[in-house]
């Protein structure tokens, strides 16, 4: 399961659905079906987010592609919180419901506004809609000299390979 | 006076061989939490050791997703 950032599922539910899709199958996953579960208001605020929609999503994968999966959701900011559980069977019925949200037609509920950002947008506007990186900084700011500092040092690498 | 108050029952009767607990299940996970967020006993859920673990593993999915809080 994989509970997604709503401003990604608000601009758009299949390229939601597609990025976690994508990214499972570029490490050798076979995903069998994925859905979106719900959009709820989280129990407690994640990345600065007070809502978010939930994708479920069952797929087939060898050890060491997991490893690096968890890896790229680890670092991919739209992904708030994932849990990848090992199941016996695929529940009855999610097949069909994973099919019927693909078909024509479908139409997904866009997701309510965030309380929080809503409450920024009146003070800040679009500004509101910055990256959830910042809202992590703030969170979080006895980290904030150390991705400081690794931010930069990733800069520098690019542009030395771009000099060579 | 504590001795009048009666022990409140098992939330809820559960077969081992029920099919696994879900997180997803929040309102069932609800009922074996105190007012404080806290899981219940495994006297006052009424379970058996191996049906409280999987509760607890279920709940703790549960607030690892978003789903249920940590603290009320
Ligand atoms: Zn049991």
């Amino acid at each position: 399961m994989f509970l997604l950032d709503n401003q990604v599922v608000r601009a758009d539910w299949r390229q939601a659905k597609a990025m976690v899709t994508d990214l499972l199958a570029k490490n050798g996953a076979k995903v069998l079906c994925a859905r979106r579960w719900d959009e709820r208001k989280l129990a407690y605020p994640i990345k600065g987010r007070t809502r978010g929609t939930y994708l479920l999503a069952y797929f087939e994968i060898e050890g060491p592609g997991l490893n690096s999966v968890r890896r790229d959701f680890e670092l991919d900011e739209r992904v708030l919180r994932y849990l990848l559980l090992k199941v016996d069977a695929i529940p009855a019925g999610e097949m069909e419901k994973a099919a019927e949200e693909g078909a024509d037609g479908y139409v997904v509920p866009p997701p309510p506004t965030d309380e929080v950002t809503s409450a920024e947008r009146a003070v800040f506007g679009d500004l509101a809609d910055r990256p959830i990186q910042e809202n992590l900084r703030r969170n979080a700011p006895a980290d904030e000299g150390d991705a400081a500092e690794g931010a930069e040092a990733e800069v520098t690498e690019a542009a030395a390979t771009e000099e060579s | 006076m504590a001795e009048s108050r009666k022990p409140s029952p098992p939330i809820a009767s559960r077969h081992c061989d029920d099919p696994k607990i879900d997180y997803k299940e929040v309102a069932y996970l609800q009922k074996f939490l105190t007012p404080q967020a806290q899981i219940l006993s495994r006297k006052r859920s009424g379970f058996c050791t191996q049906c409280q673990r999987e509760l607890k593993q279920a709940i703790k999915r549960a607030r690892h997703m978003g789903l249920m809080a940590f603290v009320q």
